[in-house]
């Protein structure tokens, strides 16, 4: 025991030699370019001094969960990003150059950060996308490097503040991101299905008992204008839970009609279970639920349930141009459409807006200015607008919440809240009461 | 509704999730009973059997009996013969804790070569054992309170009938009597005219297909078909399991019922918005079992059964550290040093960014995973904490430097509150036999997980606090190559401070207790007391670690870097490379981020070829094409499990087993300095002392 003392003793003591003169560091200084590929100018093209881009190509890379434990799509925004990347080819390129999906990297859940600086030293990108993972530990690092970033803003890392607003990093639609901030959308949405009770079920985990936080935010400021309130909730269940029957018994003794839930597909799919079983009949609010697969398998135990999504959905009858070129090049990539791919989509379509906004003259941080002067920019119609001069931070003045929502009917997404070139529907909050437009 | 009638009511609507509790615990105690293996892998044998169900139920739209027959009987005898006679059969008289490492190993490859095989892709709706696509299909009464369906009804058969059929087994029959007897003494049993190889091999036919039932069974619980789902549920019946003591298969239902019901209770008395509720209904299961093994004055007093017949083996191999000339020991270090001044000379002046990252993060996990050469290969005590120790590590440190401190005075503050919580935790759990020990620091980790992180002010939830890099006499680590310098600093002081400690009075203590606990106590060695030292310093050099893993990452991240199932494969990697070595924790460290790094390299390759050679055609085309980069992480963790097989052979660690081959050649080479290893083939002179010996068996 003593010898075990001495020996830490003796470490400690040679540590506190060094700590008299220890202190944090500032930090990691923002590296020059490293590696420049510059283009020579023949006609058209201008000679551009940048990672990544030469005079035939303009490289870029990105990192998605592709093999993780959960089993998601990811990796199906790689699909996306070479879809739209393939239109822009075929129609010859941008400034005389070839837009090459140079990394695709999988950053198998754990691994973001490492991937991310794998991106950015090996394999000489101008930018990077599409970023499509469960964790983004690599933002910090892309933030310090300035380099110009697109992917699924699913994690906090993405959201800026005024004062670290990340102007570099560009999720699908916007940027910020709060899992606690009040919403009008799932009030509105139990006023239009003529549901006043709300039972709300989350996991312990910080993201969803933050996300039913959000909901029970949301029904404190808006419930009333919807005649509407959260009757019960439960946000201490545990992760992979395989039963709720307890909670849906107390959910129709609590008078329940309508369910929200912070859970993944495992989770609504056993309380949807739950519910034919016990009888209970109340349509649920699925944020995560855009999934073909899972409607044709499940659909029936989510009749009338409502899915919302940033982007206009595949089903919509008068298409936007935006998501007619995204089928029809994903037709002839082969590959199968989803919701990351139309991400990977997306991240692309801002990708090359930005560069045309930035000129033939284009740089890292001139593509990142361009962006962020944009104020309606909408993917041809695939998004509802995204203001990005304001879209990196949150606005508490908003007043309008735009989305588009479907609904789940004889196993298939409908489209009832959409009108012919006007698909998303916009939740507005004028004075006590939620005004619906359509825009 | 009165308080009687919701207690009535959420106590049958426990019932069959407390089925499912009961037959992962009948299945374990059935499968520790006659093989004497906690096997942590029945949940990945499981998982397997599903997914084999679901290929040819749903895939190939397969007969359902068919499906059935060949999912249960067919696999689940299969892999009864794979673990029976290639694995466990030459662990027979192995110590239980040496058995479950081989267990864990299995735990992490099996899934991942089930996943090569059907695809990463997602298995949505995992088909029931009834004639109905979905469990929700067939409603049994079609309505009211208490509705069972498919799925449920046949749990409920299944667990009635398993239960009932071995407790005849172990009450009646011959059988169950002697799987029983070869897990204490196969030899003796032989000497009664009976056949051990073939009572193991029964006995692993019954867990084995018993498994194969439950994951066929279990799977349409869960939307989709994920291992990690069959493991949450497992760890959660281990609880029952203890209840019965491992040993009794009717404790073990009612332990797993009880369990399914008090959570049901729960879910229905406590405020759905409380500390308590929030805290404990997550953690259950891992709360029931640490008071178990807490309360439980039983477990204190006892012993693993010992094999009368032990005394017959030969005497175990010397590890080539001790038969070594001193020549060679010299070059061995000279040799180690070349290796690591080449790698930093590399590092610093040759790798790129991406390379220098993935060895610092090698080498700041090496210094947590020198808390597993104290706890396991000095201790003799399986921990399965050790993540958690290093996640208190990094929250203590975010905290301590958000508040303005150093981060080296915090990360060193940081290891004093580790070591605090793990001698807490020591002193309630180190009197408890090897692998009660073991699963109590499980159910701490899981506690711990469950209740302390989600906490904002543990972790900062759903953003986790951000952690500086040192500054240190107005030198700046905020690059990774000044990081890595300052972490093989680090790394060197805890390696010497642990070697000091192995080598030590504290070592040569618990050396003793090792060869012979009664006659350690007799000269006044107190063996709980020896451990919880190094227990304790164990969790400080863990928590030290995780301090500086914040600090290189940047933030104090549980889920990327110190969630429970790392502490499984860290500890198994740990002692597989050699549990008594500073060098095995070091490599283990290093290989851990760099090897499935260079393995994506390989698998890469192909494609990439492809890619910038498009006018590839032909045969060379086809066989390039045949590789997928997503495989490198499937065929990391085979890897991997593989090498955890090989501790059955080797339980003094790969490393070790290596370098006795090398001296070996070498001394043969060189004949004139011939050391006393023996030729391949031939058992090697014992030239140690008996303690010495002893402790070659971490865990004996």
């Amino acid at each position: 025991m003593r010898r075990v003392l001495r020996v830490f003793g003796v470490s400690a003591v040679a540590m506190s030699l060094a700590l008299s003169a220890c202190g944090n560091s500032p930090g990691k200084a923002t590296s020059t370019s490293t590696s420049t590929g510059s283009g020579t100018s023949d006609g058209s093209q201008v000679a551009v001094d940048a990672p990544g881009v030469t005079a035939t190509e303009i490289r870029v890379g990105g990192a998605a969960s592709t093999t993780n434990p959960l089993g998601g799509l990811e990796g199906d925004s790689f699909n996306g990003v070479q879809a739209y990347f393939n239109t822009i080819n075929d129609a010859g390129g941008i400034y005389g150059r070839k837009l090459v999906l140079a990394a695709q990297r999988d950053d198998k859940l754990a691994n973001n950060k490492a991937e991310v600086q794998g991106l950015l030293t090996q394999d000489n990108v101008f930018a990077v996308l599409p970023i499509a993972t469960l964790l983004f530990t690599g933002a910090d690092l892309l933030v310090q490097e300035q380099v110009p970033t697109f992917g699924w803003n699913i994690n906090a890392e993405w959201s800026g503040t005024p004062a670290d607003p990340r102007a570099n990093l560009f999720g699908q639609a916007g940027s910020y991101l709060c899992f606690t901030c009040a919403s009008p959308v799932v009030p509105w949405m139990l006023g239009q299905a003529g549901k006043h009770k709300v039972g709300l079920l989350a996991y312990s985990a910080p993201q969803s008992a933050d996300c039913a936080d959000g909901t029970i935010a949301s029904f404190d400021k808006y419930g009333k204008m919807t005649d509407s309130s959260v009757a019960f909730v439960d946000k201490s269940l545990a992760y992979g839970t395989a039963d709720l029957s307890v909670q849906v018994s107390k959910m129709k003794d609590a008078g329940v009609d309508f369910v929200a839930t912070c859970m993944d597909t495992n989770g609504v799919v056993t309380l949807a279970k739950e519910m034919k079983k016990q009888g209970l009949d109340a349509p649920q609010s699925l944020p995560n639920g855009y999934d073909h697969q899972f409607v044709s398998e499940f659909g029936d135990l989510f009749e009338g349930s409502f899915v919302r999504t940033d982007f206009a959905q595949f089903e919509l009858e008068d298409q936007p141009q935006g998501l007619q070129d995204y089928l029809a090049a994903m037709k002839k990539l082969g590959k199968a459409t989803s919701e990351n791919s139309v991400v990977g989509w997306l991240n692309a379509n801002l990708f090359v807006e930005g560069l045309k906004a930035a000129g033939p003259n284009f740089s890292r941080p001139s593509l990142i200015a361009a962006i962020n002067k944009m104020t309606d920019y909408n993917a041809d119609g695939l998004l509802n607008g995204v203001d990005w001069t304001t879209a990196h931070t949150q606005d508490p003045s908003d007043t309008r919440f735009c989305q588009f929502i479907s609904q789940i009917k004889n196993s298939e997404f409908t489209t009832p809240f959409s009108q012919p070139g006007k698909p998303f529907v916009c939740v507005v909050v004028n004075g006590d009461s939620l005004d619906t437009e359509n825009s | 509704m009165n308080n009687l009638s919701s207690f009535a009511q959420y106590a049958v609507q426990g019932i069959p999730l407390g089925c499912v509790f009961a037959l992962l615990a009948v299945g374990l105690t059935l499968n520790y009973k006659t093989s004497g293996v906690f096997n942590l892998a029945f949940a990945a044998q499981a998982f397997a059997s599903a997914a084999v169900f679901y290929v040819l139920r749903k895939e190939h739209r397969w007969n359902l009996l068919l499906a059935a027959f060949v999912a249960v009987v067919v696999f689940g005898v299969a892999m009864a013969w794979i673990l029976d006679t290639l694995i466990y059969r030459h662990q027979r008289t192995a110590s239980p804790l040496a058995k479950l490492v081989t267990s864990l190993g299995l735990l992490v490859a099996l899934p991942q070569i089930v996943l090569l095989v059907i695809s990463t892709k997602s298995k949505l709706n995992p088909p029931p054992l009834w004639p109905v696509k979905r469990a929700d299909d067939f409603l049994w009464p079609s309505s009211g309170k208490y509705v069972l369906d498919a799925s449920q009804i046949a749990t409920l058969v299944a667990t009635a009938l398993v239960v009932i059929g071995l407790i005849v087994l172990f009450r009646r029959g011959s059988l169950g009597l002697q799987m029983r007897a070869v897990v204490e003494s196969p030899r003796l049993l032989q000497l009664q005219g009976v056949d051990a190889d073939r009572v193991s091999r029964w006995a692993w036919i019954l867990s084995s297909v018993l498994a194969s039932l439950a994951g066929v069974l279990i799977a349409p619980l869960f939307a989709q078909l994920n291992s990690l789902d069959f493991f949450t549920l497992l760890v959660a019946a281990i609880a029952a399991c203890v209840i019965g003591n491992l040993t009794s298969i009717p404790l073990a239902f009612l332990g797993g019922l009880g369990l399914g019901i008090l959570q049901a209770e729960l879910a229905g008395f406590l405020p759905t918005n409380s500390v308590l509720s929030t805290g404990l209904r997550p953690s259950l299961p891992f709360v029931v079992l640490f008071m178990v093994l807490f309360m439980r004055r039983s477990l204190r007093t006892r012993t693993a059964p010992a094999d009368p017949m032990g005394g017959v083996d030969p005497p175990p191999p010397a590890p080539a550290a001790d038969t070594r000339p001193q020549w060679m020991a010299h070059g061995t270090h000279v040799f180690g040093g070349v290796v690591i001044a080449v790698g930093l000379g590399l590092c610093m002046w040759v790798l790129d960014d991406y390379w220098v990252g993935l060895v610092t993060a090698g080498v700041c996990l090496a210094i947590v995973l020198l808390s597993i050469t104290l706890t396991t290969g000095v201790g003799g005590t399986i921990s399965l904490c050790q993540a958690s120790f290093a996640a208190v590590g990094a929250f203590a440190t975010a905290k301590f430097a958000s508040g303005g401190m150093s981060v080296i005075v915090a990360i060193v503050l940081a290891a004093l509150v580790a070591a605090l919580v793990g001698l807490l935790l020591g002193a309630a759990i180190l009197h408890l036999p090897g692998i009660y020990a073991a699963l109590a620091t499980l159910a701490f980790a899981l506690m711990f997980q469950a209740v302390l992180v989600p906490l904002d002010w543990v972790s900062g939830g759903s953003v986790p606090i951000t952690v500086p890099r040192p500054l240190i006499g107005g030198i700046d680590f905020a690059s990774d190559r000044s990081f890595l310098l300052l972490a093989c600093a680090c790394l060197a002081v805890m390696g010497l401070a642990v070697i000091a400690i192995r080598d030590g009075t504290t070592g040569r203590f618990l050396d003793a207790v090792r060869g012979s606990s009664t006659a350690a106590r007799s000269i006044g060695i107190n063996p709980d007391r020896q451990r919880l030292v190094v227990f304790v310093a164990g969790a400080a050099v863990a928590g030290f670690g995780g301090g500086l893993v914040a600090s290189y990452a940047e933030a104090a991240n549980y889920d990327q870097s110190f969630t429970f199932f790392f502490s499984l494969v860290w500890v198994v990697l740990v002692i597989t490379a050699g549990a008594r070595l500073v060098q095995a924790a070091i490599i283990s460290g290093v290989t851990f981020f760099v090897f499935p790094a260079l393995l994506d390299k390989l698998f890469s390759w192909p494609g990439n070829y492809l890619a910038s050679n498009p006018s590839t055609t032909g045969a060379l085309n086809s066989f390039l094409s045949f590789f997928n980069p997503t495989w490198a992480q499937g065929v990391a963790f085979i890897l991997f499990g593989f090498g955890a097989l090989t501790y059955a052979k080797h339980p003094e660690g790969i490393i070790e087993a290596q370098g006795a081959v090398v001296s070996a050649r070498i001394a043969r080479r060189f004949g004139g300095r011939r050391s006393p290893t023996a030729a391949p083939g031939e058992p090697p002179p014992d030239t140690r002392p008996p303690d010495v010996a002893a402790s070659i068996d971490v865990v004996a």
